[in-house]
């Protein structure tokens, strides 16, 4: 109960408080200006916060996560185009609603479904979280090293189109993470006699390269020279019925189930989130027909499920080091940017931190609800007036500050610009960033784990595997590499069966 | 050119950026090399999985690396320069030159605007990391005579 109040004392002290508004706020304007996401805003945050209180610090990083996922609903229901890639499911009702004259309405509902789902998932953050690192208590190096294992292994299988791919871009990550000296050896790595490359590739120069470099570069492509007009972003205000609100609850309930078990899962995104709520809410319905032709419930289910899926997606992360998708991994690097490991440990050492982000993730929830009304909406909307050309060099700038200030050096800049023209391409490739990242974030936990468990068991590599919590993750880690390799060969001896079957018939 | 061709170059890429950090890892002492040898070997393995993968399954279709290759490079060698020029001529001069320079090279064309975004922007950064948060950023020219 001490805890409690201490955690609230100094979540709503005037620092995190004003941020959480401020950033909010931030965060609705960033994902209603199509081309910007939360990722690249929070990987543009991240360097600005080395000088900050880690609870103001992460107070930005949710309001930022929050509001954007909202934000992302105002373009996918006025024009149809998702501000973030959570909202495609959005815009499947929220437009047609628009075209209707109800976009006010659609608006609304989706400014309530957001405040609902991503409160529901604080609150599984909450509770879950602590129990989980509970769990934990009994890991030793073992069982450390295979959870980072584990983590890298799921994002690399379960994020992108190709397994293989995904676990390559994850050993690249743990690759990039050796660079610099070996901290338990202190024989320098991969620095070719550099002396900036001593201390390793910085986390944030490389992440705000690989999330905002790709996405300034689409921008420049499409040259949007013009913006909209005032016209197109009409919105009258409107009241939404209590008979409607009352017919909404089973869907908010639904979508929230499904957001947090999404989130909580590693690799699965918001956008998965928002179209499992989407597809469930049309198959619960009377009148399945009427999705995608402007049913609000469309709307509530999309909003809801990817908001749902925000807090969860840091139950793993906070809890065991696994990010369940890409802004946790950035939440992750916050972190470590304020000298703390995530991990078990990280509940049990900085219980107050911790506690207090899971609240400010609540909060920020319920901040959309104030500042998503349908007069800020209108003010938000407004952001889509600004030319997308003029976009481009201000992230750039922005990203060149953000970076300059980590280390006051210049080399930065220029890695931060490789990272980001490589992160282009290999995107363009099918090649999935997010285990890149994770391997560098969970690259020196994998390994320093995995050589104190040598050095415990006197160099028997069967002690890995032989303690039953390291041997049922180590288990779980294969399962997950040779499914989808496995469940790959069956389909295409299927598929020749068939055509064999086929031909014969012939 | 082709997945198939893109996928096997890819794959050879990283196949050579693993075999070569194992070999490098092969020189450091005791368990320092071991790590990244391991990780070396298994990703050029995996690299040489992706070619394999992409020389097997054959997929010809084109998968354009850019949606419009003449703006994208525009805007890498614009940010190049930018770069480049951050330590000769200050960070807040270079800056203002890259937000007035990019839009006009990628075609926009309303000079009033473009003075106003970049005043009121520059002005912002200039606000919160130099005033605010007092960070130290690369002098600019016309202050070091």
């Amino acid at each position: 109960m001490e805890m409690i109040a201490s955690i609230l004392s100094s979540v709503l002290a005037t620092g995190p408080f004003l941020a959480m508004i401020g950033s909010s706020i931030l965060g609705v304007f960033i994902g209603a200006l199509p081309g910007l996401n939360p990722v690249m805003a929070i990987a543009l945050l991240l360097p600005l916060t080395y000088s900050m209180d880690p609870l103001v610090a992460l107070a930005m990083v949710a309001g930022i996560y929050n509001g954007s996922m909202y934000g992302g609903a105002i373009p996918a229901i006025l024009l149809r185009i998702p501000g973030t890639p959570a909202a495609i499911a959005t815009t499947f009702d929220g437009y047609p609603m628009a075209q209707k004259g109800e976009a006010a309405r659609a608006l609304k509902i989706a400014c309530w479904s957001s405040a609902i789902g991503g409160t529901a998932s604080a609150i599984a953050l909450i509770t879950v979280g602590p129990l989980l690192a509970r769990a934990t208590l009994a890991f030793g190096p073992a069982e450390y090293f295979w959870i980072a294992v584990f983590g890298m292994a799921s994002v690399g299988v379960l994020v992108g189109s190709d397994a293989v791919k995904g676990l390559m871009a994850a050993v690249f990550g743990l690759l990039l993470g050796t660079v610099g000296l070996d901290q338990l050896s202190g024989v320098p790595r991969y620095t070719f006699d550099q002396t900036w490359l001593l201390s390793g590739l910085d986390l944030i120069v490389i992440l705000v390269g690989l999330y905002a470099l790709p996405p300034v570069l689409s921008l420049a492509e499409k040259a949007d020279l013009s913006g909209l007009s005032a016209s197109d972003l009409k919105l009258d205000n409107v009241r939404v019925p209590w008979s409607e609100v009352k017919s909404l609850i089973p869907t908010w309930i639904r979508s929230s189930l499904i957001g947090i078990s999404v989130g909580i899962l590693p690799g699965a995104g918001g956008n998965v989130a928002a179209f499992l709520s989407y597809n469930a809410t049309k198959n619960a319905s009377d009148d399945p027909k009427s999705f995608g032709e402007g049913n609000p419930r469309g709307v509530a289910a999309a909003e809801c499920g990817n908001n749902a899926d925000n807090a969860a997606s840091m139950i793993p992360a906070l809890a065991l080091g696994i990010p369940g998708n890409v802004v946790a991994a950035l939440v992750l690097g916050a972190l470590l940017i304020h000298g703390l490991q995530p991990g078990p440990q990280l509940f049990h050492q900085n219980p107050q931190l911790v506690g207090g982000f899971m609240v400010e993730m609540l909060l920020t929830s319920l901040i959309i609800l104030i500042v998503g009304g349908a007069a800020a909406t209108r003010v938000f909307a407004q952001v889509q007036r600004l030319p997308g050309v003029l976009l481009v060099p201000t992230v750039l700038v922005l990203m060149a500050v953000g970076v300059y200030v980590i280390n006051g050096r210049v080399i930065d800049l220029w890695i931060m610009f490789a990272a980001g023209a490589c992160g282009y391409f290999l995107e363009k490739m099918e090649v999935p960033l997010a285990p890149i990242v994770l391997g560098l974030i969970l690259g020196p936990m994998a390994e320093q784990n995995i050589r104190r468990a040598l050095l415990i068991s006197r160099g028997d590599f069967s002690d890995l595997v032989t303690r039953p919590i390291s041997a049922t993750i180590a288990i779980a880690t294969l399962g997950l590499i040779v499914w989808p390799i496995g469940s790959a060969l069956f389909r295409r001896r299927k598929a020749a069966r068939e055509m064999l079957d086929g031909d014969g018939q012939d | 050119m082709t997945e198939q061709r893109q996928d096997i170059l890819l794959g050879t890429v990283f196949a050579v950026i693993g075999a070569a950090a194992a070999f490098k890892a092969a020189t450091y002492p005791g368990a320092s090399g071991g790590y990244p040898m391991v990780l070396g070997l298994v990703l050029a393995g995996l690299g040489g999985l992706v070619s394999l993968k992409a020389f097997k399954e054959k997929r010809l279709d084109a998968r354009p690396l850019t949606e419009h290759m003449p703006r994208m490079l525009l805007t890498l060698v614009c940010g190049a320069l930018y770069l480049a020029l951050v330590p000769v001529l200050g960070f807040y001069t270079t800056s203002a030159l890259v937000v007035i320079a990019l839009p006009l090279v990628l075609g926009f064309r309303q000079p009033v605007y473009l003075g106003v975004v970049t005043v009121v922007f520059i002005g912002i950064v200039w606000s919160v990391f130099s005033l605010l948060l007092e960070k130290p950023l690369p002098a600019e020219i016309w202050m070091r005579f």
